[in-house]
Formats: structure tokens, C-alpha cells, sequence
């Protein structure tokens, strides 16, 4: 056939570098791993009475608008900012940042002076949701 | 293993594999028509044009965030991939809008093929190095990297292929990986509570459909679609012990769940799904052709010779 020794050699070992990659990424690996990192989706579990997270942010343009700052305008995911939480928290003034990616994307507009990232928190009973949710502001920054 | 079957043809007893290890390399190896290969790489070169436009759009969003919030991957760290300013995001979007079509029709599969994987490397490294690591991509990644090592295959060709056998069985055991080592994080990740947690119900509050939200009413629901779902990641190896007239019905069953899945909580697993292609007789699937014998009979020609018209007499 169309393999030699030496290409079904060299074909054999890496079949078994990437499985002995993989299957690091999932024992002992995590999401920076990439590609090989554990295939971690919703693998994390929540207890009954937990509450549901829902992160949000909004924004404030020098006009004085507010209005919520979703993925197209700011180009980060709801996702990305809630792996990036931390680190906002940490440091606001890299919401900045994000002013900064508005203002790239849309120059026309008046600028954003102001942001805020909010967690929308659902409460749950034995695992339904009870109907009340609450607001938490989590970060904000200011010009 | 030893119901394990291949796509290969039956041996004869005679140059039966005496032991295990003659056993797994012939399954490791056993050959594809190339004719499938043509198919499933017009078929992923294609989904990257969809997927750089669409799917992955967030990477392309990328372009006007400052690099400070860019957070590297280890392999972004250890390998000289540059940083995504505005001028590399555009490089990768138009070198693969531009190079995937090419590369669909089959032109350089080897130049091509390895450019296209680097840029679509880059491009996933910009995607998710951001905050956030999608989880939907290893197997199709892995094919674009072992597509270029089969070399030119044509659309019909029935001649069979051990370097094409042994891309397409890699790219299979990754997407079976995927269910399997997925059920294997849930439970290093949310442990057995995961079984009789609501995992689910943080996934339909935060992304749930008209199709899913009635589930919320309905805790048993849930945990016993929980349970569900770990059944059938951890079974979903058996599609390698099967043969090859069952083998679409379990392919079926696994499209079905992504179906379900993107109806409950719009998450559809698009890469993973091209990658699973590779489990079916694409070669069988031929709409250009098709469609020129339709045309010769509209225009009265002959029937084309030395094809496969078996699904075209009428």
C-alpha cells in the first residue's frame, strides 16, 4: 500500500503523542492547555439552592447614554468577561481597554466614559428558578 | 477487540493478523477511498469560509481590542505565535477566506493545507485567548493538520488509501475523545454531584431556548437528562466495535444530540460535526456530479462513462 516502515513508524508515533497529550490535558491539564486542555463544558456542577450567574456590563457614553455593552460593540463575549473577572477586579482601569475597542470599532460615536460590570444573579429552590433575581455591581470604571 | 471491523475490505484467513498488535495496526491503517478524502476536504475547507464569517466571528472582533487584555495559552507562550494585533487578525481572516475555497477544489493539498492550518491555529489562539476556551474544535483540528499528509485525492476516486486510513481513523478517535474524555472532566470537575446537579439549569438560564426553558419546571427532567448525557459520552467508544451497517445509526444518534443540544441551549458543536463526518461514506455524496449528468440528460447525451451512476438511471 501507500505507507513504508518508515512512514507507518513515524505516523504510529504520533498518533500516540497525541493521545499521551490529550489524555494529560484531561487528567491533570486545564483550559490554557489548548488544544489538548480538558473538554471541560459545563463540567463544573451547581448545587439546587445556588444561585445562577449571569454577568452583564453597561456602558455610558459622553452624551450621557447608558446602554449595555454587548459582545459587538465592545468585542469581548460574555465568556471573556466572566474568565476575565478577576482580573478586572483586580484592576478596573482595564475596562479602559474596552472604551478603547468601542471607540476603534465605532469613531463616529460619542466616546464611552464610564463602564460597569453587573452579575445578575437567579435564585433557585430544589433547582427551579423562584422568579427573584438580584443585581450586583461587580467593577466599574470612570474616565 | 476482536469484533473490532474497519472500513477495509475483508482479509482472508490466509493473511489473517495473527496477534493483537498486527490487529490494531492494520486498524489503525485500514484504507479509505480517496474519493472520500476529496470529499471531506472540500467539505471542511468550505465550513472554514462559514466558519471565519460567522461561527468564529468573535476572533474577528478581536482585531480592535487592545493587546493588553490578550491573555496567552501555554502553547501561545512556548511557540512564536505573534500577538493578535489588528494586522494579524486580518491576515488570518483573509488568508483563510481566501486559501480555504482554494483549497475545497483540491489545489496544492499539501502548500495549501499547511498554510491554511497554521492561519486556522492562529486564528483559534486569537479566539480563545481572550478569557474563554471553546471545547468544540480538537478533533477538526486535527483534521486540518492530518489532511495535508494524505496528498492529492480526487472527487470519485475509488482507489484505496492506508495514509488516507490512517488520517481518518485519527481524526475519528478525536472526536470520540471528545465525548469521552468530556464525560471524564465532568466528573474530575463537578464530580458525581455533577449526576444530580443543575448543570443544566445554569445552561438554559443563561442560554436557553423556547425549545428548553419548560425543562426548568422539571427537575427530574433535567438530572435525568444530566445522567443522560454521561451515558452516552462514556459509551460513545462502542462505535469502533461495531460493523459498518450499524455504524451510521450510532453517527445518526450523535448528530441527533448536537441537534437537541442546539435546539435546548444553542450550542451546536459545528466543528466537532464536520470532523464526525469522517465515520460516513461521503464519497457517496456527489452533488456536482449529480448535477452534470442531469444536465446531459436534459440536453439528450449519453450517460458519461466509467462513473458511478448507480442513483442517476432514471
Amino acid at each position: 500500500m501507500d505507507v513504508g516502515t518508515a512512514g507507518r513508524r513515524t505516523r504510529v508515533v504520533v498518533t500516540l503523542l497525541l493521545a499521551a497529550a490529550v489524555f494529560y490535558g484531561t487528567l491533570w491539564g486545564d483550559d490554557d492547555d489548548f488544544p489538548v486542555g480538558p473538554f471541560r463544558m459545563y463540567s463544573t456542577s451547581h448545587e439546587l439552592n445556588e444561585p445562577v450567574a449571569d454577568t452583564q456590563m453597561y456602558a455610558v457614553n459622553s452624551a450621557g447614554e447608558e446602554f449595555q455593552f454587548t459582545e459587538s460593540l465592545s468585542g469581548l463575549r460574555r465568556a471573556e468577561l466572566e474568565g476575565q473577572l478577576d482580573k478586572f477586579d483586580a484592576d478596573p482601569d482595564r475596562l479602559a481597554y474596552l472604551a478603547e475597542s468601542y471607540h476603534n470599532r465605532f469613531p463616529d460615536r460619542p466616546q464611552i466614559d464610564q463602564i460597569r460590570i453587573v452579575i445578575e444573579w437567579i435564585e433557585l429552590h430544589n433547582g427551579r428558578p423562584t422568579g427573584n433575581t438580584s443585581t450586583e455591581e461587580v467593577v466599574s470604571w470612570q474616565r | 477487540m476482536a469484533e473490532m471491523t474497519s472500513d477495509a475490505d475483508r482479509t482472508t484467513d490466509a493473511d489473517a493478523p495473527r496477534n493483537l498488535g498486527d490487529r490494531l495496526m492494520r486498524w489503525l491503517f485500514s484504507p479509505v477511498p480517496l474519493g472520500r478524502v476529496a470529499a471531506f476536504r472540500t467539505l471542511a475547507y468550505l465550513f472554514i469560509v462559514w466558519d471565519v464569517l460567522v461561527y468564529s466571528e468573535a476572533a474577528r472582533l478581536k482585531s480592535t481590542v487592545p493587546t493588553e487584555l490578550y491573555v496567552p495559552l501555554n502553547i501561545g507562550q512556548i511557540l512564536p505565535f505573534p500577538e493578535p494585533t489588528s494586522l494579524v487578525v486580518h491576515v488570518c481572516f483573509w488568508g483563510l477566506l481566501i486559501l480555504s475555497p482554494l483549497a475545497a477544489v483540491g489545489l496544492f493539498p499539501r502548500l495549501l493545507g499547511w498554510s491554511i492550518f497554521l492561519l486556522y491555529f492562529e486564528w483559534m489562539l486569537i479566539f480563545n485567548s481572550y478569557g474563554k476556551v471553546d471545547h468544540d474544535r480538537f478533533a477538526f483540528l486535527v483534521a486540518l493538520a492530518l489532511l495535508p499528509t494524505i496528498g492529492r485525492a480526487k472527487h470519485g476516486d475509488t482507489t484505496k488509501s492506508e495514509k488516507a486510513g490512517w488520517a481518518f481513523r485519527v481524526i475519528q478517535l478525536a472526536v470520540i475523545a471528545t465525548y469521552f474524555l468530556a464525560a471524564w472532566a465532568k466528573l474530575r470537575f463537578g464530580g458525581l454531584e455533577w449526576l444530580w446537579g443543575t448543570s443544566l439549569t445554569w445552561a438554559i438560564l443563561r442560554r436557553g431556548t423556547e425549545w428548553s426553558n419548560w425543562m426548568l419546571d422539571h427537575v427530574w427532567l433535567i438530572k435525568t437528562s444530566q445522567v443522560g448525557i454521561i451515558m452516552f459520552e462514556l459509551m460513545s467508544p462502542i462505535i469502533f466495535f461495531v460493523n459498518d451497517r450499524i455504524r451510521p445509526y450510532i453517527v445518526g444518534y450523535f448528530y441527533l444530540f448536537h441537534l437537541v443540544t442546539w435546539l435546548a441551549i444553542t450550542i451546536s458543536f459545528a466543528p466537532h460535526l464536520i470532523a464526525m463526518t469522517t465515520f460516513l461514506p461521503l464519497e457517496r455524496v456527489r452533488p456536482l456530479h449529480w448535477a452534470r449528468l442531469g444536465f446531459d440528460r436534459a440536453r439528450g447525451r449519453p450517460k458519461r462513462p466509467a462513473e458511478p451512476v448507480t442513483d442517476a438511471a432514471g
